[in-house]
């Protein structure tokens, strides 16, 4: 998955507050200057004039004369007739079938879970933001319709109260569902992926599983077994997979840390030369999950369980580095090497074909906050990876390539100060997947000066003695150790994994996510609705939500420095048939239409403002991808729902005080 | 052009009216409204120069034909439409102004209620919209419900209403803020008689507490027997204005009613009146209207249930 540069909440407020005063402030001019262009048509400039200062200055006082009680008794009715539609019991069908049927065509023997979160959050997604959109868009025409808003708007209710109410109304409505939806959701996920198997074999006993030759160690299956195993056997097929599970010898220091799940402990001998020798059962992971084995009953005929399925529901939580720098194989800092058009997104490192390892290209990625409260208790911190591969020659290609990483300290002062460094761990990429690469919390290096001479070497302490300073910080340090072939990083590719978030919460966290689009839509729907009938309300809205899905694209294409020039210089180009990328001949003509390009493309890409960029209230890949979604994150979603609520009420007021209510419509 | 004959049209609004009240809580300045298409191009002149003024405590009725601008005056002064030029001014404040609805009261041609809600759920929404305290609420809403007679409905949906019931409910949102001003569109369409009588009463009980009320209709008979001062409007244009005794005055004829004489004294009463150059133009048992004759049975009916009416047997 790929995670963009996210910034934390009050970074993005900065720019985020900003733009958001120049839309509205932009919006607040042009709607002024096209209230007095409409009312000059109708009254002549002078009428217009005071008929459009007339409702500005009216406009302070309806917004301070606003009260909750009127919100609140307009949300309760919106509620009501919302309910009366029985639009919501339609959507439970609709979304009830999906649950009930749904089941029968997810199937994914890779990542099940993948599929079935990502159904349910799509289902979801679609099916609520239909509702809010239905409902709010033809709540206010059809008042308007019936005339029922005679008796309202003749009591001293503000625009404001209409507008706002119906928002908080619909807005509370739709949570409703939307929170028993997320319920049945994870119900329908938990429950369609829970299952358990049993032993293949005459018993469920450790008769069931085989020895295993300690020269060939293969299993039943004929696969390779793990290194420490002395049995080994298969489950029987669940869900379209079946495990592995073997019998491994677990050798600890007595006086050492000792095995944490004591269910699967068969026997526990010490061995003659002092060490405990533990016989644990263990069952393999196979499509994303594992199974707990339980060991019971007396000696010699122990009877294993294999417990329900474990480990589908993941929230990382990665820590992910602050910086990422790239250095080529002269040890100059760069953007890495051009593979092509791979480059844009991740940098290229060399494999090199010198055998002096520091020589080779190196990617250095700083992190901080290295915390030991932030990982899970055990001998290991797990750093994972997702590195793209390039390769100039196959090879073999069943071979993967071969990578080392080395921690090193940051010192405060690198020229004066020691750092430390670790002993290269050496890997095999595995590309296109979440790789886990177990990282001891006890790492063996040396103590290098800082003019390469090694003071002392032993075994340090990953969180004491590597990740120094006050803000504990800390340097991974990778390099491609396959002879001309390439690894790609992004500043995302490596993180350490702190532990889980609670999945329960990342996924009302997911499911939050579709709350601040569906309040969007809700919004939008009835500030538009103010001043449209229903269907063009409607019609409007999805234009505007098909901008808000595709923002990334459209602003892509309003990149001044894009080639082709803006709107002007691109027609011009076509029409003179002139290539795209040569430069025009700077004339007094090509500077005007440069600067009107500016002038329109900054216009066009505040406009883009307007429209609800979904993609970044869209949490569900990071449910699918088994992240957790960040704090930072949510606030965001939260802040851009809540100033679309803004613009909509303020929308809305404006239109719904200079419309004549009982006019011919 | 416009401003002389409003001008005019003063002069003449203050000459026929001597008992002139400055206290005065609606007033229209040369109100005009023109329906136009979305393009601005006119449809229809709905109404036209229009001034008026309504003054404290009294029923002021706009009558006309269908068509002839009393709704769009009602609706202007309400701010529901707003004037293409001209000015209505409700307790001194222009008519788009939302803080002079906390003083109105308005039943609306038709009631347009949300269906969907029972008697005492809609009193409530309402009083809600006043920023009117649960407490408040709940006592007005009761006491409402009662006057207008709706208590053994109180529960029942709106949809399940007649249309008679929906008129009561309907003024009963009107009232629900003890309003200063009360505007009634049409307020007896959809009634029957007894119906109709009750919301007369109710109206004058409402003068009676030194409420203004402005209603406009079409049933001539209702518009004369409850209302002060009218106004006659006929293709938006006001046609005429004034107090509703005054106006129907025949001052060059006069009406007797006696009882109690025998037949042959009506030839010599004839011959007076002839004597003193005078001309009979009528001298009948008088009838009583139909209303009446309703409203009789109907109470004779509700007292002795079950049997035919005594009047109508002879």
């Amino acid at each position: 998955m790929v995670v963009e540069n996210f910034p934390n909440v009050l970074e993005w407020l900065r720019s985020g507050f900003g733009t958001f005063l120049i839309l509205l402030l932009s919006g607040a001019v042009l709607g002024t200057v096209f209230g007095f262009l409409v009312a000059t048509w109708r009254h002549g400039p002078v009428e217009g004039f005071y008929s459009v200062a007339g409702v500005i200055a009216a406009a302070p006082g309806d917004f301070l004369g606003t009260s909750f009680r009127r919100i609140g008794a307009i949300a309760r009715l919106s509620i009501k007739e919302a309910l009366r539609r029985r639009v919501i019991l339609v959507t439970f069908a609709i979304f009830a079938a999906l649950l009930l049927f749904g089941g029968w065509y997810l199937t994914n023997v890779e990542h099940p879970e993948r599929v079935y979160i990502n159904f349910v959050m799509w289902g979801t997604q679609l099916l609520v933001l239909l509702v809010g959109l239905l409902i709010s868009a033809f709540s206010l025409p059809e008042d308007i319709r019936n005339r029922t808003i005679f008796t309202v708007v003749t009591k001293p209710v503000r625009a404001t109260e209409i507008v706002i109410g119906r928002i908080v109304g619909f807005g509370a409505l739709v949570t409703a569902l939307l929170a028993i939806m997320a319920l049945l959701s994870y119900v329908f996920v938990w429950r369609g992926l829970s299952h358990s198997h049993l032993l293949v074999g005459d018993t469920q006993t450790v008769a069931a599983l085989e020895a295993v030759d300690p020269v060939q160690k293969l299993n039943p299956q004929g696969g390779r077994t793990s290194d420490n195993a002395v049995r080994a056997g298969s489950t029987t097929a669940e869900a379209g997979h079946r495990h592995d599970v073997e019998i491994i010898e677990d050798v600890r220091d007595p006086g050492g840390p000792q095995p944490i799940d004591q269910g699967n402990i068969l026997s526990k001998e010490t061995r003659a030369d002092g060490k405990l020798v533990y016989r644990r059962v263990i069952v393999l992971p196979a499509a994303g999950h594992t199974h707990a084995a339980t060991v019971s009953g007396p000696a010699g005929s122990e009877s294993i369980g294999l417990g329900n399925s474990a480990g589908y529901f993941r929230a990382r939580r990665p820590v992910y580095a602050d910086l990422l720098q790239v250095y080529d194989t002269d040890g100059l800092e760069g953007q890495g090497t051009d593979v092509g058009r791979e480059w844009r997104y991740r940098m290229y490192i060399d494999g090199g074909n010198a055998t002096d390892p520091e020589t080779l290209a190196k990617a250095e990625f700083q992190y901080s906050g290295l915390r030991p409260e932030r990982f899970d208790p055990g001998e290991t911190v797990i750093l994972e990876l997702t590195l793209a591969v390039f390769r100039t020659y196959l090879g073999n290609i069943q071979k993967r390539v071969l990578a080392s990483i080395q921690l090193e300290s940051i010192p405060a002062d690198p020229q004066n100060e020691p750092r430390l460094q670790s002993e290269p761990i050496l890997f095999e990429t595995s590309e296109m997947q979440i790789q886990p690469l177990p990282v001891n919390r006890r790492l063996s290096g040396r103590r290098i000066a800082p003019d390469g001479t090694i003071l002392e070497s032993g075994v340090y302490g990953l969180f004491e003695d590597f990740a120094s300073g006050p803000d504990k910080r800390i340097k991974v340090v990778l390099r491609c150790e396959d002879k001309n072939q390439y690894i790609g990083v992004s500043r995302a590719d490596i993180y350490f994994r702190a532990s889980d978030d609670w999945f329960a919460w990342n996924f009302a966290k997911g499911f939050l996510g579709i709350w601040a689009q569906m309040i969007i839509v809700v919004a939008i729907g009835v500030a538009l609705s103010t001043v449209l009938s229903a269907p063009v309300t409607i019609i409007c809205s999805l234009v505007l939500f098909l901008v808000g899905f595709a923002t990334p694209f459209i602003r892509g294409l309003l990149d001044p420095t894009a080639e082709g020039g803006g709107p002007i210089e691109s027609l011009i180009r076509i029409l003179s048939q002139e290539n795209m990328v040569v430069s025009l001949e700077t004339t007094w003509f090509t500077t005007l239409m440069e600067r009107m390009d500016d002038l329109l493309l900054a216009g066009l890409n505040s406009l883009t403002w307007l429209a609800p960029s979904f993609r970044d209230l869209d949490f569900s890949r990071f449910l699918t991808w088994g992240y957790s979604v960040s704090g930072d994150r949510l606030a965001v979603a939260i802040l851009i729902s809540l100033a679309f609520c803004f613009g909509a009420s303020v929308f809305g007021y404006f239109c719904l005080k200079t419309r004549e209510i009982a006019g011919q419509t | 052009m416009a401003a002389v004959t409003a001008e005019a049209k003063r002069k003449k609004l203050e000459q026929t009216n001597p008992d002139y009240n400055p206290d005065v809580v609606v007033e229209t300045q040369n109100l005009t409204k023109v329906y136009r298409d979305f393009w601005g191009r006119q449809k229809v002149r709905a109404l036209n120069a229009l001034d008026l003024d309504v003054r404290k405590g009294e029923i002021f009725g706009l009558l006309g034909p269908n068509g002839s601008g009393k709704s769009t005056t009602i609706k202007l002064l309400l701010g529901l439409l707003f004037p293409t030029s001209g000015r209505a001014l409700v307790f001194g404040k222009n008519a788009d102004e939302v803080t002079k609805n906390e003083r109105i009261g308005y039943l609306p041609e038709e009631s347009y209620l949300y269906r969907f809600l029972n008697a005492e759920e809609t009193l409530d929404f309402y009083g809600r919209l006043f920023d009117m305290p649960p407490k408040v609420r709940r006592e007005r809403s009761r006491l409402l419900i009662e006057k207008v007679g709706l208590q053994h409905a109180r529960r029942r949906q709106l949809r399940e209403y007649s249309k008679g019931m929906v008129r009561r409910i309907g003024l009963a949102q009107a009232l629900i803020n003890d309003p200063d001003l009360i505007m009634l569109d049409e307020p007896t369409s959809g009634l029957d008689p007894l119906g109709t009588r009750e919301m007369k009463d109710m109206i004058l009980d409402l003068k009676a507490q030194g409420k203004t009320v402005i209603m406009c209709s079409h049933l001539l008979a209702d518009v004369q027997d409850v209302c002060d001062r009218i106004a006659i409007l006929y293709q938006g244009e006001l046609k005429e204005l004034g107090r509703v005794d005054s106006l129907l005055k025949i001052s060059d004829e006069t009406q007797v009613r006696f009882k109690g004489i025998p037949a042959a004294a009506h030839d010599e009463i004839r011959q007076v009146i002839e004597r003193h150059g005078g001309e009979v133009l009528s001298m009948e048992n008088p009838r009583t209207n139909l209303e009446e004759l309703f409203l009789d049975i109907v109470r004779e009916s509700q007292a002795r249930p079950g049997h035919r009416s005594e009047r109508a047997r002879n």
